[in-house]
């Protein structure tokens, strides 16, 4: 209970620092926003191909927010007070995942609305479907993200690093939302991918916050 | 028995047993060996990267040690660290407070971090003078209130084992009398306050023992009762 009651302590800090400075939100929506157009542009804003275009967009959206979960508390020189708050750092890994997914969840629908918009994909009609694919996805960035962010904390050129670590490790996640998302908008078959995103999802999630906890056991 | 670093381990509010720590080929700590009983003040004191900073973060857990060992109230560095982090509050020279977030809010977050949320903040933001700036950004705050707001968050925890490393700096004359009343009320709940500055004649008659450290080593440990004035400034100096 103590440990939940931890968790939504970080992650309520963390939300509430970036609605007040929307460092994140800002930098992760206006690439997102820019790869779509960009995207849109190049390949064509047939229905079609908007899931790739779409989770695409949010994986480089994601690259770019994700140093920023832990990034706030060195910027803050807050992390050594924070890693000395008694508890397991596990409690730490939850809320700031928490947080994280709610800010990617947020950037989601968002992009899903511009897709409807810009594409003319009927969101609306497979709404409930695209939310489930969502949370799939968002709960597997969530999950590796704030793992790399502890990873590449203090790490020089963390910029560079993160896309080489992210983009590769989160491949069956960009990959499995791009093909259940074509697979709802064409009303095609989606195969195995729903049983490959939450394999993936599922051990991201029992894995993470083991990992992280030896990350951060000292910095 | 406040003035006697030699009681034993099982009594002990502190105990480095050669404690030691480096940083890469460099030594930052090493062969430092005490024993701090409770109810004590430990003063700390050498010139600058003397190590008085990297011995409170061994002490915190913030640092694990390279060589030796120490525990907090019989709970191991180690093996136990968050048994200490749960006795153990550190101030050090930064507030460790968020920006963007209010000085209220920073406290509720260290009351809930602490297992406290329903922590009097109120009450905590009125003891340490920060009611009248409860509602605004930390950010704008002086340097002064920031280590209020430090102090505060260490001291709602109500610590046996108070750290602070250089904590005069930027306090008015009421702040200081903050630490002093924090050093106090630890004291009198069972605990031990480990102080580490260089303006060690603010606490010096505050202090039961001294640690003074000359490159890492430590150069005199002792009462205080038994050093001068001229002995604890050239302990501070490192020339002991």
């Amino acid at each position: 209970m103590n440990g939940i009651l931890r968790a939504a302590a970080v992650a309520r800090k963390d939300l509430r620092v970036e609605w007040r400075g929307r460092q994140t939100i800002t930098a992760t929506g206006m690439v997102a926003l820019l790869m779509i157009l960009l995207l849109g542009f190049v390949v064509g804003s047939e229905p079609a191909r908007a899931a790739a275009i779409l989770w695409v967009a949010m994986g480089f959206a994601a690259v770019l927010g994700i140093p920023r979960v832990t990034q706030g508390e060195v910027d803050q020189q807050a992390l050594e007070t924070l890693l000395l708050y008694p508890g397991s750092r596990e409690h730490l890994y939850w809320g700031k995942c928490a947080a994280l997914t709610v800010m990617l969840s947020a950037l989601l629908i968002a992009l899903l609305v511009l897709l409807g918009v810009l594409f003319g994909v009927d969101v609306w009609d497979h709404a409930g479907a695209l939310v489930g694919v969502g949370v799939l996805g968002v709960v597997g960035l969530s999950a590796i993200g704030t793992l790399l962010a502890a990873l590449v904390l203090h790490v020089r050129g963390r910029e560079l690093l993160m896309p080489l670590l992210l983009l590769p490790l989160a491949l069956p996640v960009v990959l499995g939302c791009v093909r259940l998302t074509e697979a709802i908008l064409t009303g095609t078959a989606a195969g195995l991918w729903p049983a490959v995103l939450v394999s993936f999802d599922a051990v991201s999630v029992l894995v993470c916050p083991i990992l992280f906890e030896v990350v951060m056991e000292e910095v | 028995m406040r003035n006697d670093l030699d009681v034993s381990d099982d009594l002990s509010a502190v105990s480095a047993r050669g404690l030691g720590r480096r940083f890469s080929l460099q030594w930052a700590v090493r062969d430092v060996t005490f024993v701090l009983p409770p109810r004590s003040v430990l003063l700390v004191v050498g010139p600058n990267a003397s190590g008085k900073t990297t011995l409170l973060r061994l002490l915190a857990t913030a640092l694990r040690p390279t060589d030796g060992g120490g525990s907090v109230f019989g709970r191991d560095l180690v093996r136990d660290a968050n048994a200490v982090r749960v006795l153990t509050a550190f101030v050090g020279t930064s507030a460790g407070a968020y920006d963007l977030l209010t000085v209220r809010e920073n406290l509720a977050f260290a009351a809930a971090m602490r297992g406290r949320p329903d922590a009097p903040v109120a009450t905590w933001l009125d003891r340490v003078g920060l009611t009248p700036v409860a509602d605004d950004p930390v950010r704008v705050l002086s340097s002064g209130m920031k280590r209020r707001l430090a102090l505060a968050q260490a001291w709602l925890a109500a610590p046996r084992l108070l750290l602070l490393d250089e904590p005069y700096g930027g306090l008015d004359r009421d702040g200081l009398a903050l630490v002093a009343e924090m050093t106090e009320d630890t004291t009198r709940r069972g605990g031990s306050v480990v102080i580490a500055t260089h303006e060690w004649e603010r606490v010096m008659n505050a202090a039961d023992a001294l640690l003074a450290l000359a490159a890492g080593r430590p150069v005199e440990v002792g009462p205080v009762a038994q050093l001068t004035a001229a002995d604890l400034a050239a302990a501070a100096a490192g020339r002991r």
